[in-house]
């Protein structure tokens, strides 16, 4: 069915409870993001990025509404059902206890694995396309800790394609890394979205990139978001305000 | 790659089958000669062959405790200790011993082997079941092992009140206690004692996967289809029934806990944790079979304090390990 979003969001509002009660941080959204697309979040700090990001894989129960997944409602599923059509990179280190990369990238095979996480063929085949697809490959057998910035946010990625999800959300991969690296990660991501039709939602301050990779942009402002193409941001006024005017 | 596993394991057994008879034969103030063995010896059968056993069940329990926990914490220097369970359960031997002497005419209930037994197991249930209620407010693992070593800290502040308080008799057995002995289990102890902890290092191996996935945090456990808080209670509970049971029956035993996760992750350059879960056991029951076999034999017809030794042999070990490599 090519008309079912990945992710549906219907009048949910998004935020975190507390002892005091609950804390609203976006309220009243009404978004759907489709295979194929590269969206940008783009918004101040503390605006709801990630708040965003996280409700939508289950990671952050919503205050109101629902989120669907490829028309299911998140609610319904199993833990492991969601693992299966939606990955998602944190801005979180991890690393240590001898992980290294390919230990990484081979946990995204977890919601396929038997109980006791045993790698065999077709998950080899699977894990390994992942690594080839960023260019890790040298790096397979490094530990974790000892990655470039660039490196990691590359394992990382590796690590959601081999879960093998149609939806794939990031939040600010873009955050440490040099310039080069910045665009070589733009572009692999816009490669996804369009070569291997996945959705691929991303958070970022790198609004210059966003403009210049993603297909749309989501803005999110005043506790509210809004979805524009990007090709229309530059004269958007809610971009144009969490751009200061220096774009 | 698998080999070589395969040769380090090897080695293992062997030196875990070589400990544990070194452990037999020289655990004690007389050398042991096999015609002894075969003559039903009382010396051999009563006294050397439970404490071996339980140097090995020891090793292993406390071991896996602490694999379970640094994986929980994601911080490869927690144990029993940093958490407070094993404090949670002196506490409540030294309730028990020091009840005994302030109520002389229950002294039979409260000095009584299965009643300390059951008040260190309950001790350290106590102090994880707080821990747990807290984590569920704390997500910081941080925030939730300054805490454990708070719990820690006014568990021996009591402590230190009880003692101050108990008389003579009651403060040196339970200080003898605090040392960590190998000798106080008998035959009809194990016959509890080894069960229960075969039993909660069985059920350690249902947690293969989710010890994996817990190695990633939280968020990307969840993620990967592991729900975290879930398999963290069933961990922490099983981890505290292993540290709970092994307190009871030999005392605080120091730094098992600590070292032979990171002994185990040196050896085995692997985040596979069923690989930590055998040579742990195997690993920790030597250590403990070896120290047995030496504290007997350092200084003639003296018996050292296990505790003595096993400070004396991991602490320098943890510190030289934090000095040689900076992650593990």
């Amino acid at each position: 069915m090519g008309t079912e979003a990945n992710i549906r969001l219907s009048g949910a509002a998004l935020g975190y409870s507390n002892r005091k009660g609950q804390v609203l941080i976006l309220e009243n959204l009404n978004l759907e993001f489709f295979a194929g697309e590269f969206i940008a979040v783009v918004g101040l700090n503390g605006t709801g990025k990630s708040t965003l990001l996280k409700s939508m894989c289950g990671l952050l129960p919503l205050l109101e509404g629902d989120v669907f997944l490829d028309g299911q409602n998140l609610k319904s599923l199993e833990l492991n059902q969601v693992a299966s059509k939606i990955a998602v990179v944190l801005t979180e280190k991890i690393g240590g206890f001898n992980l290294n990369a390919f230990d990484a990238v081979a946990a995204g095979q977890m919601p396929y694995t038997n109980a006791f996480h045993q790698l065999k063929e077709n998950h080899l085949k699977i894990i390994n396309t992942a690594i080839e697809t960023v260019g890790l490959k040298k790096h397979v057998h490094k530990p974790i800790q000892e990655l470039s910035d660039g490196l990691f946010q590359k394992t990382m990625i590796a690590k959601a394609l081999a879960q093998q999800t149609p939806t794939i959300l990031l939040d600010e991969p873009s955050a440490f890394l040099d310039y080069a690296s910045k665009h070589e990660l733009f572009i692999l991501l816009k490669n996804l979205a369009l070569n291997e039709n996945k959705c691929i939602l991303v958070s970022s301050h790198d609004l210059d990139l966003v403009v210049k990779y993603c297909s749309k942009v989501m803005v999110v402002a005043d506790k509210g978001a809004a979805m524009i193409n990007a090709s229309e941001a530059l004269k958007n006024e809610a971009f144009q305000k969490i751009a200061g005017g220096f774009i | 790659m698998q080999n070589k596993q395969g040769i380090k394991f090897l080695a293992l057994g062997i030196l875990l089958v070589v400990s544990f008879f070194m452990s037999l034969l020289f655990g004690g103030s007389e050398k042991i000669n096999w015609e002894a063995i075969n003559h039903n010896d009382f010396i051999f059968w009563e006294i050397r062959f439970p404490k071996t056993i339980t140097a090995l069940v020891a090793g292993a329990t406390l071991s896996l405790a602490g694999l379970v926990l640094q994986i929980i914490f994601r911080n490869p220097l927690a144990g029993p200790y940093v958490l407070g369970i094993s404090s949670g359960a002196s506490l409540m031997v030294a309730f028990s011993i020091l009840a005994g002497s302030a109520f002389q005419s229950m002294a039979p209930v409260f000095h009584g082997k299965s009643f300390i037994v059951m008040s260190a197991i309950a001790g350290s249930f106590l102090v994880t079941l707080l821990i747990l209620v807290v984590s569920k407010r704390v997500n910081s693992n941080v925030v939730l092992l300054l805490i454990g070593l708070m719990f820690s800290q006014i568990c021996g502040a009591i402590q230190t009140a009880l003692e101050y308080f108990a008389d003579p008799t009651s403060l040196k057995s339970f200080v003898v206690w605090g040392m960590g002995s190998l000798s106080n289990t008998t035959n009809a102890d194990l016959t509890g004692y080894v069960p229960i902890s075969v039993l909660a290092i069985l059920a350690l191996f249902l947690f293969v996967k989710p010890l994996n996935a817990l190695l990633l945090g939280q968020n990307y456990s969840q993620n990967s289809g592991i729900n975290f808080g879930k398999n963290r209670f069933w961990l922490i509970l099983i981890s505290s029934v292993l540290t709970g049971i092994t307190t009871a029956f030999c005392g605080p035993v120091a730094f098992v806990g600590i070292a032979v996760p990171i002994l185990s992750r040196m050896l085995f350059d692997t985040s596979r944790q069923q690989v930590h879960l055998f040579s742990c056991v195997l690993i920790g029951g030597s250590l403990l079979l070896l120290a047995d076999a030496l504290c007997h034999s350092l200084i003639s017809n003296v018996a050292l304090p296990i505790n003595m030794l096993t400070t004396f042999i991991g602490a320098p070990l943890v510190i030289y390990l934090m000095f040689k490599n900076k992650h593990w």
